[in-house]
């Protein structure tokens, strides 16, 4: 098909297209689950959040169910689909490379370390009200982000070719501990093991709450270095001609995209594919402007989670699957479908 | 723009296929309370997490998220107080026509939990500590079950899991019969000369560097008190993995292989193995399949574990 | 746009992993003339334009706009003095050309890059003037060498700096393509008083369109002047290590040069 780029960039298709597919994605999450609830009872209970209805005769635990267990939990796929999507997007543009997804720099591996540290050294679950596992997550990601960084950082610049390897490393070192921490202790390998493979463990609107500002204030910022992307992806260089801080605006990138993977992995554990196909999937049909494609990945990637999620709960119930194993399993095969567009349609 | 309508429609199309071939359960599908003599007074206890719960009365509407757990309640005879059960509770045969509730690969199916409406769920430490904390945010009362380390913390959980239930006399009395199976093997096995080394493989994938397990578990407890000595006794980590040049300098009189369970692992194929040929084990054919769920889970089917033990350590001792 | 802006390099020190790549270069370009900058490749040419727009730091020297230091400058201050017009590689396929050139307003544009009117207005300009029209909604990666080099000329363009900055843009195109960039900076120099550094490599287009040249040889500025007083038969040679013969442009006052075998033993298989 001909250059979809073309379309103005205030053209409001594209984002009502993925918002109508984020509201569909949305509606069905809530609507259906592993308990059948009559349509019936579903609409009011549906309804009851715009509007106070009176629920009393509705069965106590389809309410619980609707209210508590599936709308927290489709609200967090949303969130958690946006943060890896937009971030990894911001990962592609900043190292111009299609193959850069959201855990690049340490995020995944430093957030398991985190995450199994915690489990095996059997924390209590909360820690005056704080989620321990998740939040050792979030501390052990960020930690080897930043351990990246130093590593990375030449005099006063931050070489990108330098940032990738050093994230290799450090992500292998990470990996490769965690693995060990896993087999020594027993018990808490399968809690470990769930966690590592994707999907959250922990219900309601508590993981909601604690992640929404981290995942939200950092897209704000990725969504504001959109037109930088822009530049960047002519190279450092005629960035710099072009006036950009080049520098500054890595750290920034990297800190926002590193926040919301961390906020995301921490509650959802590690998914993959959602990082690293929704961008390419945006690009090819609504063109490389970041201002464009950041919102746009986000919705996009609010959506595919939240599809694979369902899949995940439903496809074998009442065994739920990992998330993360359902976005390999659809996620692998679409991005070779991609792969062979691209090949005849020059987009990278 | 046809290539956006085209996924759309994909979408759509995937997801009311879902929609449509999903969701089995329904309030009315579940099994419904049964009745039983219900208990005076309320019961107050703390789990394993230091959490106290309090129950209005016996527990009628049990969900069990752990088998040992699903076990111990249909050895004290509430299994018709059971309503749920996790995807490993498989003993006895009658658990598994009790309603599953997933966990099979990490995640329970919260849904089907409060469509059940349960009045008690039993865990155990096997459930992530946020799970248990998601199920009582959500109103739901959560009973940890600790792990024993010793026998008498398995009686101290039967009398637990009793007074829960309502099922107090049918646990003293279960507990009776278990103190004096373990106190005959205690007895049959008083003065015995030696203690043949036993080593328990827990995982043998990798034939080269095969997983046992260590000391503090419950394999090593059991092998003790059976009148063996557990390879893994003296190392560190709950698993253990030990080079098969270990296992020939050490030479164990016996190898026990709790992974039989999972298939693909019979005592021909392990004896076959390239290198075990020289171990004393396999010459002598003292290489046994073991069900491993009688020595790893936490019910009174660990007395069962530990008769079995013993007669193999010291056939002489039980005739 | 300001107009009349000097940029002035000052004993330039620049060195790479301890080996000096420029050795106390001292360049001045005026407004309303191009600089040719030639020299063998490996001589620095690169490097001194990668400095005096502020991407590489000298070890020593400066680079002044105007009498100020750019070091003292930020980003966007420095990208509204200079632009640079880079040679065509590597370039993100999927941007168009419209895309492209609204990218060198980004100095005026604020960290959120959203064109006013005004921006789109100095786009179509530059876009009616390089003859990118017709092309506007291509996609470079669709384009040619030339129609590349012509775009990244318009973006630098679209910059509207009074100092412009080129690499060998004439480097890989098509006599059409060399006549046709050359003629458009010699354009807006005329037009708009533009002082202009142009680094290049092809002698002879610089006797056409240089109003003065500098030499550099080896990290260091060998001669700076006319083009009839800095490529004589003994610089060249000394210079480029090859004979050259030198003949007089029918109708300017240039010369041009041709290299040439020395002497009879080796011949060129392909004259004829």
């Amino acid at each position: 098909m001909k250059a979809p780029s073309t379309l103005s960039f205030w053209s409001a298709r594209p984002y009502l297209v993925s918002g109508l597919a984020l509201a569909l994605a949305l509606f069905f999450s809530v609507a259906v689950g592993a308990v059948w609830i009559p349509p019936q009872t579903m609409a009011r209970l549906l309804a009851a959040l715009a509007v106070p209805l009176d629920l009393s005769d509705v069965p106590p635990a389809y309410r619980t169910i609707v209210h508590n267990v599936r709308l927290p939990h489709a609200i967090l796929m949303a969130l958690s689909g946006a943060a890896l999507a937009s971030s990894g997007a911001a990962y592609q543009g900043l190292f111009r490379n299609p193959l850069a997804d959201p855990y690049l720099i340490g995020v995944a591996s430093g957030a398991g370390l985190g995450a199994v540290i915690a489990l095996a050294l059997r924390w209590p679950a909360t820690l005056s009200g704080w989620l321990v596992v998740p939040l050792a997550a979030f501390s052990g990601a960020l930690l080897t982000v930043l351990i990246v960084y130093r590593l990375a950082r030449v005099n006063q610049s931050l070489p990108t070719t330098t940032l990738i390897l050093a994230g290799v490393a450090v992500s292998s070192f990470a990996t490769a501990l965690t693995s060990f921490i896993m087999l020594r202790s027993r018990d808490e390998l399968h809690r470990a093991l769930a966690w590592l493979l994707g999907g959250s463990t922990v219900n309601g609107w508590t993981p909601v709450w604690a992640a929404f500002p981290y995942i939200v204030t950092g897209f704000l910022v990725l969504w504001s270095l959109g037109h930088v992307l822009n530049v960047l992806q002519f190279g450092e260089e005629q960035a710099h001609q072009l006036g950009i801080p080049v520098e500054r605006a890595k750290l920034l990138l990297i800190l926002a995209a590193s926040l919301t993977t961390a906020a995301a992995v921490s509650f959802s554990g590690l998914i993959g594919f959602i990082g690293l196909i929704v961008p390419h999937t945006m690009r090819l049909l609504w063109g490389p402007d970041y201002r464009r494609l950041l919102p746009l990945s986000a919705l996009g990637g609010a959506g595919a989670l939240l599809f694979a999620d369902l899949l995940a709960r439903v496809a074998l119930a009442p065994q739920v699957l990992p998330v993360g194993v359902v976005t390999a399993l659809a996620g692998a095969p679409f991005f070779l479908w991609l792969l062979r567009r691209a090949k005849s349609e020059f987009i990278w | 723009m046809h290539r956006s309508g085209f996924f759309l429609t994909i979408l759509l199309a995937t997801v009311l296929l879902v929609a449509c071939t999903a969701g089995g359960q329904t309030l009315s599908s579940l099994p419904s309370p049964t009745s039983l003599p219900p208990t005076p007074q309320s019961i107050r206890l703390r789990d394993g997490l230091g959490t106290e719960i309090e129950l209005s009365g016996a527990a009628q509407r049990i969900v069990s998220l752990a088998p040992s757990n699903t076990e111990i309640l249909f050895a004290l005879g509430a299994g018709n107080q059971l309503v749920g059960r996790d995807s490993f509770s498989d003993y006895p045969s009658e658990a598994l026509q009790i309603q599953d509730v997933g966990g099979g690969f990490g995640n329970l199916d919260v849904e089907t939990i409060i469509a059940l409406q349960p009045d008690l769920i039993l865990a155990s430490p096997l459930t992530a500590a946020e799970q248990v904390q998601g199920l009582r945010d959500l109103g739901l009362t959560v009973f940890v079950l600790p792990n024993p380390l010793q026998f008498d913390d398995l009686y101290t959980n039967l009398m637990t899991v009793a007074s829960l239930t309502g099922r107090i006399q049918e646990a003293e009395t279960l507990i009776v019969q278990l103190k004096q199976r373990v106190q005959s093997v205690d007895e049959k096995l008083s003065g015995i000369a030696r203690r043949p080394l036993v080593f328990y493989e827990i995982d043998g994938t990798d034939p080269n560097a095969p997983w046992t397990a260590g000391p503090n578990t419950f394999i090593d407890m059991l092998i003790t008190r059976a009148g063996g000595l557990n390879f893994g006794h003296d190392l560190q980590g709950d698993w253990v993995q030990v080079s098969l040049e270990e296992i020939l300098r050490r030479d164990p009189e016996l190898i026990l292989l709790g992974d039989a369970i999972w298939g693909g692992v019979t005592v021909e194929a392990v004896m076959a193995r390239p290198g075990w040929g020289e171990l004393s084990a396999v010459k002598n054919q003292r290489v046994y399949p073991f069900d491993d769920n009688i020595v790893s889970r936490p019910g009174p089917r660990l007395v069962d574990g530990l008769e079995a033990l013993a007669k193999l350590f010291h056939p002489d001792r039980f005739q | 746009m300001k107009i009349g802006a000097r940029l002035s390099l000052q004993s330039i020190q620049v060195a790479y992993n301890g080996k000096a790549i420029l050795k106390d270069v001292s360049l001045e370009v005026r407004p309303g003339e191009i600089l040719a900058l030639v020299g063998p490749n490996g001589a620095g040419k690169t490097t001194l334009i990668r400095t005096a727009s502020g991407v590489l730091e000298p070890a020593q020297g400066t680079v002044q706009v105007n009498e100020q230091d750019i070091r003292q400058l930020t980003p966007p201050e420095r990208a509204r003095w200079m632009a640079v017009v880079p040679q065509a590689r590597q370039l993100p396929a999927t941007f168009t050309v419209v895309q492209t050139v609204m990218l060198g307003r980004t100095p005026y544009l604020g960290w959120l890059g959203f064109p006013k009117k005004e921006d789109e207005e100095i786009v179509q300009q530059v876009l009616r003037r390089t003859q990118l029209e017709d092309l506007a909604n291509r996609r470079i990666g669709e384009l040619s060498g030339g129609e590349q080099q012509r775009v990244l000329l318009a973006r630098a363009l679209a910059q509207n700096t009074p100092i412009l900055l080129l690499d060998e843009p004439t480097a890989h195109l098509d006599l059409h393509h060399q006549a046709l960039i050359l003629k458009l900076v010699q354009q807006t120099v005329q037009e708009c008083g533009l002082a202009v550094l142009l680094a290049i490599h092809d002698l002879n287009l610089v006797s056409l369109y240089a109003d003065r040249v500098a030499l550099l040889v080896n990290g260091r500025l060998q001669r700076e002047g006319l083009p009839a007083q800095v490529l004589t038969k003994s610089e060249i040679e000394h210079a480029y290590g090859v004979e050259v013969e030198l003949l007089e442009h029918p109708r300017l006052s240039a010369p041009f040069i041709i290299p040439h075998s020395n002497g009879s033993s080796e011949r060129i298989a392909y004259v004829g």
